[in-house]
């Protein structure tokens, strides 16, 4: 794929860094995000409390769960899927204080389901670091029949709800977490681009 | 003013046109033989009688027409209206800067009384009449920016500024030049104008943003911007492209002149008093080529700016039927000065 210019609502990851100036740490991750807690863990520990949160995931190269919970000094509380994760966030959340950092891993989908739990109490994308771990999976959000496609992997994909094919736009809205979808043959329907494996 | 409004549609069948002293007003945008982005910005002052900026807010032939168009896609889609909770104090600035502006500088046709908050609002040209009570929601059929924005011509984006910058918080949205409303709020500056090529590189949006950060009030700011649209259509939005995007495919070189539109925005931007937010205004002109051409310096002038336009400005305002059109108006351009 050329890239001629990158439209700047595309987010930039990088790679998890302990800040040293915070009165806590609160770091969530999904399966292979456990890598970027593992690279985290080989940095100088921070002296503030942490908090943990790990989601396992069937798709994870390795069993992260197990390498983190006998490695961190602080526990990692471990879940079998992201719904009961962002569920004891939010708990856990309500005790937190000003200062507090967050540190999110794991696919680009899990990610946004946690900036959006910690949206709903004031904490600004901007001060979430984020690393992308495992997978370029993209989660798609169709413009015409708004319906939310999950794990595209493909430039182009079948919508969830109205099956129009969907070119995904580098367009990303941190408010839905998804990229824009748009009917990639509406000006000559059934006429299709090539569809490359872009984001395995 | 007496202004009579046209009986006109904006899909389906397109009865859409202009009278000759609306041509007359067009605001034609090239100011030279050649395009390219730059920081356009000048102060939004009245100008001459009969301009589209005499007033504030223009009010033309087709204001009853397109808020008629714009409640029909308002009811297929009630999403083109959307606010995020902590714009309430903008969208009651927005609600008394456009009453206050049209009821002046339109008195035959708007009305707006006050006893303390109690307010009476009356658009004649609409059959409105309201009491409410400024700041109190209940008092309304619905959130102020969208009542309000059903009653005026264009698109208006409501700018939160924080952290310095702006973030399209809350919108009514039913005349756009292909972006989506639902994608596009709660982003900042540099993420809504994120798709747009050439001018991020060149620094134009760095340099207005900077510019807008200190607007102040009572001091709008004006520009104009440019795109061309197949049929006189409004919603030309991404939610309805299967709609109209075969469109681009249906000019032909003997439609050029009805089909193919030259549409213009002017972009208003006012600082909001309560709020500190700002009203970013999106309000579009359409005209076709058949119309264009009665100006013969206009019909010269856009020939030479499509020749000369830059391929990724073409290819991102969508123009496929960029050279049948250039063909089309060539009949037009004799070589001589457009000045």
């Amino acid at each position: 794929m050329e890239r001629q210019y990158w439209i700047r609502s595309k987010p930039v990851y990088t790679s998890l860094l302990w800040h040293e100036k915070a009165t806590a740490h609160l770091v969530i991750a999904e399966g292979d995000g456990g890598m970027a807690v593992l690279k985290l863990l080989q940095q100088k520990y921070p002296t503030q409390q942490v908090n943990g949160f790990f989601v396992k995931s069937p798709n994870a190269l390795k069993n992260y769960a197990d390498i983190i919970s006998s490695l961190a000094p602080a526990e990692f509380k471990v879940f079998g899927n992201t719904t009961e994760a962002l569920n004891s966030l939010k708990i856990t959340l309500a005790d937190c204080c000003m200062g507090t950092c967050f540190y999110v891993a794991g696919s680009e989908g899990f990610i946004w389901q946690v900036a959006k739990v910690l949206a709903s109490v004031g904490v600004q994308d901007d001060d979430i670091d984020k690393e992308l771990c495992g997978t370029l999976a993209r989660t798609v959000y169709c413009v015409h029949c708004k319906a939310i496609t999950h794990d595209a992997h493909h430039s182009v994909v079948a919508c969830s709800g109205c099956q129009r094919q969907l070119f995904i736009r580098d367009h990303f809205s941190r408010r839905l977490g998804a990229y824009m979808g748009l009917m990639v043959d509406a000006e000559q329907p059934g006429i299709l681009p090539s569809i490359e494996e872009v984001y395995p | 003013m007496n202004q009579t409004f046209k009986k006109e549609t904006f899909r389906d069948d397109y009865t859409f046109s202009n009278s000759p002293e609306a041509v007359k007003r067009f605001p034609f945008p090239f100011h030279e033989d050649e395009y390219m982005y730059s920081v356009n910005i000048e102060p939004h002052v009245k100008t001459a009688v009969g301009s589209i900026t005499e007033f504030t807010f223009d009010i033309d032939e087709h204001y009853v027409a397109e808020c008629e168009d714009k409640a029909i896609t308002l009811a297929n889609d009630p999403q083109r209206y959307l606010c995020l909770p902590h714009m309430m104090d903008a969208q009651w600035d927005t609600l008394e800067l456009m009453m206050e502006s049209m009821s002046n500088d339109y008195p035959e046709q708007f009305n707006l009384t006050k006893e303390g908050d109690n307010w009476t609002w009356v658009n004649k040209p609409l059959g409105i009449t309201t009491k409410f009570v400024f700041g109190d929601e209940s008092s309304l059929p619905m959130e102020p920016l969208e009542y309000i924005g059903r009653q005026v011509q264009g698109d208006w984006v409501m700018l939160d500024q924080r952290d310095n910058n702006l973030f399209a918080d809350g919108a009514i949205v039913t005349s756009q030049a292909d972006w989506s409303l639902a994608i596009d709020v709660g982003m900042s500056w540099q993420e809504w104008h994120g798709p747009v090529p050439i001018a991020n590189e060149i620094g134009v949006f760095d340099r207005a943003l900077k510019y807008l950060l200190n607007l102040q009030l009572g001091s709008p700011v004006r520009r104009l911007n440019w795109t061309m649209t197949i049929n006189p259509r409004l919603d030309t939005s991404p939610e309805n492209y299967p709609i109209w995007g075969p469109d681009r495919l249906s000019v032909t070189p003997e439609n050029v002149g009805d089909k193919v539109h030259l549409r213009v925005e002017l972009q208003t931007l006012f600082r909001l008093p309560r709020s500190n937010g700002m009203l970013f205004g999106v309000r579009g002109y359409l005209i076709s080529m058949n119309e264009l051409v009665t100006n013969p310096l206009w019909a010269k002038r856009l020939h030479r700016v499509l020749k000369g336009l830059h391929p990724e400005l073409a290819e991102y305002k969508g123009l496929s039927y960029k050279d049948i059109t250039i063909d089309w108006l060539s009949k037009y351009d004799d070589g001589t000065s457009s000045e």
